[in-house]
């Protein structure tokens, strides 16, 4: 009888602690997200997500892998290291289109041409020329804050030294100073 | 008990000694045998868990490059104010790469100007530039010295921000990035408030707190961040501390570099050229 009395209560305890162990074990798979602990108290799972997002900003070389010549053109220059997007824009659709034309079996066909450019940045155009000063005085226009040796200009005055026909033109810089040679 | 029990035992002729002493067995037996029981199912219960625990690191381990390959890599990032010129690509770059909303920044550029009276004025460089900008100019003949700070996220050792996340969502990539896991993130914003730079903020499109992850997308593909892409005057360095070869290490090894902030002992991955004590 005792026997028998005891083992209720060895059962009534073992049941508890299974029950609540599997209980826990649930709870547990249940509310810590797969691959959570894999390489740190965080979702592993988490990294590749946020490593696929699609990466937008052009590099340079990518666009000399057509536009060769333009290398060559700017490679001496001051403005070797001058992104081409500052100029053209993202070029998202034309680099497509070149990309998927040069996958292609007879590597024939026309890629989107430049528009011109809206004024903005960023600019909604996916590619543009922008014969623009807006372009150049972005980063040329005298400001204090500026590096003493880097090439910044008061706009007025050196149009009005230089003798400008129209000071006013937004292709005023490109008249003298070329756009990928550029001329100091 | 012993001695009680025999002092009972002894007390009184009448009390039945075994019975007592066989009760005393049986309750003693009951409590040996319930604690062996209780022990095992503990054991059973908990060992699974450490054991699981236990071998989790070790399997990472294996999970790493051994065979020849290159380890992890370890990154960082050096803005060379001496050069920077103020023009705003990076913050574009940023806008675009990242899809930022308009009117929040996950790097920006701060211009610091040192009046000869002893003012120092620090405002922000406009996204398009100063270039037809509505800035107010600065007398140039009262300035003593003036330069631009690009400012983003440090990514440091010991990351506050990361420490105080309530969900994990705060997340050191074995790259040394400080990144946000968009699923786990609850926009509750403590990571906000604990970050010394004030480099986190909660995104409005998206709920979530946002910073600047040094373009981990792109630098998972060997390319550059965008913002060092953008820069016209590689005001902006980033690269690999763990190779004595990249620029990055080359530069820090000759040029003095400083870091924002120092004192709070985070240890940032951001090193800086050319700033005064007064940048914070």
């Amino acid at each position: 009888m005792r026997l028998i009395r005891d083992l209720r209560h060895i059962l009534i305890v073992l049941a508890v602690l299974v029950i609540g162990g599997a209980g826990g074990q649930f709870l547990r798979t249940a509310m810590i997200p797969e691959s959570f602990g894999r390489q740190g108290p965080y979702r592993a799972d988490a990294l590749v997500t946020i490593a696929s997002q699609k990466s937008r900003f052009p590099s340079a070389e990518k666009c000399h892998k057509c536009h060769e010549d333009v290398r060559e053109e700017r490679e001496e220059t001051l403005h070797a290291g001058v992104a081409c997007v500052h100029c053209h824009g993202l070029g998202e659709k034309h680099i497509a289109e070149a990309e998927a034309i040069a996958k292609s079996e007879n590597a024939e066909g026309t890629v989107t041409p430049a528009e011109p450019w809206d004024g903005q940045f960023p600019s909604t155009i996916d590619l543009f020329i922008s014969q623009d000063r807006k372009t150049c005085l972005v980063c040329h226009e005298s400001v204090v804050g500026m590096p003493e040796d880097f090439r910044k200009i008061d706009v007025a005055a050196h149009l009005d030294e230089q003798g400008a026909d129209d000071p006013d033109s937004p292709d005023t810089c490109f008249e003298c100073h070329g756009n990928h040679d550029t001329a100091p | 008990m012993r001695q009680i029990d025999a002092k009972t035992g002894c007390d009184s002729d009448a009390c039945s000694c075994d019975s007592t002493e066989s009760d005393e067995n049986t309750r003693r037996q009951f409590l040996r045998s319930a604690r062996t029981v209780t022990l095992g199912a503990i054991s059973l219960t908990v060992l699974p868990s450490t054991l699981a625990s236990e071998t989790t690191p070790s399997s990472n381990d294996a999970g790493e490059p051994e065979n020849g390959k290159e380890s992890t890599p370890l990154y960082g990032f050096l803005v060379d104010t001496s050069t920077c010129i103020g023009a705003g690509k990076c913050l574009t770059a940023c806008r675009v790469e990242n899809n930022v909303p308009e009117g929040q920044y996950r790097t920006w550029v701060e211009r610091y100007i040192h009046f000869k009276d002893g003012r120092i004025q620090v405002d922000q460089v406009p996204e398009s530039g100063y270039a037809g900008s509505d800035v107010e100019k600065v007398d140039e003949d009262l300035v003593e010295r003036a330069y631009f700070v690009p400012k983003l996220c440090n990514h440091c050792e010991d990351a506050p921000c990361n420490q105080v996340c309530p969900t994990h969502a705060s997340i050191t990539s074995p790259e040394g990035v400080e990144l946000v896991d968009p699923d786990l993130c609850i926009g509750c914003a403590y990571c906000v408030q604990a970050c010394p730079y004030g480099v986190r903020f909660v995104n409005h499109e998206t709920g979530n707190a946002d910073k600047c992850t040094w373009c981990y997308h792109r630098i998972m593909r060997e390319e550059q961040p965008a913002c060092v892409e953008a820069c016209p005057v590689d005001a902006r360095v980033f690269g690999r501390l763990d190779d004595p070869e990249s620029e990055i290490n080359k530069r820090l090894a000759t040029v003095p570099t400083h870091v924002l902030k120092e004192h709070l002992g985070t240890h940032p991955k951001l090193h800086y050229i050319g700033i005064s004590k007064e940048v914070t």
